[in-house]
């Protein structure tokens, strides 16, 4: 296994997480959120891949032959929709703050507060 | 055991609130709190049921029969153990108690309210039951989707913005437990938690396994509000509604703790890296918490924000015993944790009571206004005094059992922090109740500074029906015989301790002596709380010489707590590596 994969990941969890600290919009804030989140697949797909396996389908190949890890996919198709439904929630949220408040800059939104 | 009830626990719920959704609108009114407080109540005693099953070992269910096949388990299995079963009985407790006290709160939204909490209780209930590790973590999201939705529900702004931060703090939680987990399982090969434990046993000296033992209690630290991690917790538990800030405070606060205390008793445990950082950084962060957070709860006067700093604090308190690595101190986190959910729950309850009764929630603008509502006054007195350590009841008792499992410490007055931390808090809890049921305390040119939005919620109401689920509460947490208390807590904690899995070593004391804690936190907090309330009769020098010594301590400590996202990730982040620096140094 080349560390590719994990120098991948590694780099899109650091880059979403400088992104979402010094962002200055909220929907920007989600995209690096989802980027974060896309490093995490990677990592997990990166766990499960085997060189010179087959995708986990046996259907028109003899069960026993190499395979990657279906779990890990399993895994990350299931964060897949929760990550989906977190991200249309923070989307709406960020929709009805604009609505009211005009603005989605963390730091404009502050002299309200409190 | 093999046993069907576990799933109950977690199917239940959720299959009512699909019904629920499913009918809502063609049932009569009032008919949805009714299924709601029920499912409540049967969750209470499910939870009792299986916990007095588990004499003979935990209840155990293979999801579709999927038992191991040669040792090696390839389903999902649910395994209520005795402090699982308790944690569902007061999660099961909460939700009834919030269910009461917000009957007809959420008229005109219909259902949706029901629904969302039902599916929180499941999700909760699960993530106590599941000894799947991806299981768990798909019962933690769940829990903050649920979570993150029920915070926003008022859509004003504060609300709004709180909510946000809440779902962005806590959704880089998430993914950093799932990144944890993708480490452990690329490197052990399992998810099951009991299989994890034994393969990290053969795994020692793995460097990764350390790496994913940061991130998951990165992520669980997020959840249970942990300095420096808890940045988020003040604005969400403020601006959420008062029904279920209950229970955020409550049950959620707490799962973050419980679930660092099942992974490492059952994954983490054989591994000396992950037993070394969690004694050398997270018993001192818990410390840190428990002080911090109680100082910076007697710097509010939105009464929400105080509450919501005193989980802060106590939390800290609870993960002081889990990072302790002993059954008594686990024992100890385990009764403290459902005292104080029982006793932050009512306080919340009251919160709400002031919220709906008198149309505020500023301490100093309430000052003498609740004098109509004096039976609420000493439900909120009795809590104050509960969470200052009133020698009675849970909370009592597992701060004895800290005690006991501190002595062993190479540094036993690391303990110290449980009573101050207690202290400040009870004082915060004490002076609001002079303040606002008395009317003692008087400020001067202060008001201008109150919170600008309007607070109020709806008061439709009868202040018995409010009050009811409160009392019932207090008087749990502190009417529980000790001796009983004690020994259940250590069972559950002994039970929670996986066999076969010995902790590493972590202390060499040899002589177990206790502080004599006693009455060290009731006394701090009356103290504090006297001194507020009666500082304009005292001499102009030294009430003028302790605040200005006193004021840019909390002034400042105010000010890191600027309600921005970026800070909160910052904080995060340095929290992140100081786990990683424990991990590394150890």
């Amino acid at each position: 296994m080349s560390a590719l994969p994990w120098l991948v990941a590694l780099w899109l969890f650091a880059i979403g997480f400088y992104g979402m600290m010094t962002s200055r919009h909220y929907v920007h804030l989600i995209g690096c959120l989802s980027v974060m989140q896309s490093g995490t697949y990677v990592l997990l797909l990166a766990a499960g891949f085997r060189w010179g396996a087959g995708p986990p389908i046996f259907s028109d190949h003899p069960p026993g032959t190499p395979a990657v890890d279906p779990v890990v996919q399993a895994l990350v198709l299931t964060d897949i929709v929760v990550g989906a439904a977190v991200t249309a929630l923070l989307l709406a949220l960020a929709l009805q703050l604009h609505k009211r408040r005009g603005t989605l800059d963390p730091e404009e939104l502050k002299p309200m507060r409190r | 055991m093999s046993s069907a009830l576990p799933p109950l626990a977690a199917a239940g719920p959720i299959l009512v609130a699909a019904i629920l959704l499913a009918l809502g609108h063609h049932l009569p009114r009032r008919s949805a709190d009714i299924v709601a407080v029920l499912t409540a109540l049967a969750v209470v005693g499910l939870g009792v049921l299986m916990a007095t099953r588990t004499g003979n070992g935990a209840l155990l269910h293979w999801f579709g029969g999927w038992s191991p096949r040669d040792g090696l388990p390839i389903g999902i299995a649910f395994q209520a153990d005795l402090a699982g079963s308790a944690m569902v009985a007061l999660v099961g407790l909460l939700f009834a108690a919030s269910f009461v006290f917000a009957w007809g709160f959420f008229e005109e939204v219909g259902v949706q309210f029901h629904v969302l909490m039902l599916v929180f209780m499941a999700a909760m209930c699960g993530f106590c039951l599941t000894r799947d590790l991806f299981n768990l973590f798909v019962w933690f999201e769940v829990m903050s989707v649920a979570a993150f939705a029920l915070t926003a529900y008022r859509l004003e702004a504060s609300a709004l913005e709180g909510a946000l931060n809440f779902t962005v703090t806590n959704s880089l939680g998430s993914l950093m437990m799932l990144a944890g987990i993708g480490l452990l399982y690329a490197r052990l090969g399992r998810l099951d938690m009991l299989a994890l434990g034994e393969e990290a046993a053969r795994a020692a000296g793995d460097p990764v396994i350390p790496g994913a033992f940061c991130l998951l209690a990165a992520a669980l630290l997020i959840k249970g509000a942990t300095v420096p991690f808890h940045l988020w917790l003040a604005d969400a538990h403020a601006v959420a509604p008062s029904p279920v800030s209950m229970v955020f405070s409550g049950a959620m606060v707490a799962m973050g703790v419980f679930g660092l205390a099942r992974l490492t008793w059952t994954i983490f445990a054989p591994v000396a890296e992950v037993t070394a950082a969690l004694h050398a950084v997270i018993l001192w962060l818990g410390a840190a918490a428990a002080v911090l957070g109680g100082m910076l709860c007697l710097g509010q006067r939105h009464v929400k924000r105080m509450l919501a700093f005193s989980t802060v604090s106590h939390t800290g308190i609870l993960l002081m015993g889990v990072a302790l690595l002993s059954a008594e101190g686990l024992a100890g986190t385990l009764a403290y944790l459902v005292g104080h959910g029982l006793v932050k729950g009512a306080l919340f309850a009251l919160a709400g009571v002031l919220m709906a009764r008198l149309g505020g929630i500023d301490e100093i603008g309430l000052r003498g206004r609740g004098r109509e509502i004096w039976p609420a006054g000493l439900a909120f007195a009795a809590g104050g005094l509960l969470l200052a350590g009133l020698p009675v009841g849970l909370m009592e008792e597992g701060t004895k059992l800290l005690d006991a499992a501190a002595g062993s410490e190479p540094y036993p007055w690391v303990i110290l922090a449980v009573p101050i931390g207690a202290g400040l808090t009870g004082a915060a809890v004490l002076r609001a109740t002079g303040r606002i049921f008395l009317g003692w305390g008087e400020v001067k040119g202060e008001e201008e500074h109150a919170p600008s939005e309007d607070e109020a919620e709806k008061a439709n109401r009868p202040l018995p029906l409010m009050l009811a689920p409160v009392v019932a509460m207090l008087l749990l947490a502190a009417l529980l015989p000790a001796h009983l208390a004690a020994e259940v807590a250590q069972h559950a904690a002994t039970g929670m301790m996986q066999p076969g899995i010995t902790p590493a070593s972590v202390s060499g004391g040899e002589v177990p002596q206790h502080l004599p804690l006693g009455l060290l936190g009731l006394g701090l907090a009356l103290l504090i709380a006297g001194w507020h309330l009666g500082r304009s009769r005292l001499p102009t020098l030294l009430s003028e010489g302790v605040e200005a010594v006193s004021a840019p301590v909390f002034a400042g400590l105010e000010r890191l707590h600027s309600g921005l996202i970026g800070d909160e990730l910052a904080w995060i982040l340095a929290g992140l590596a100081l786990l990683s620096l424990g991990i590394w140094f150890a």
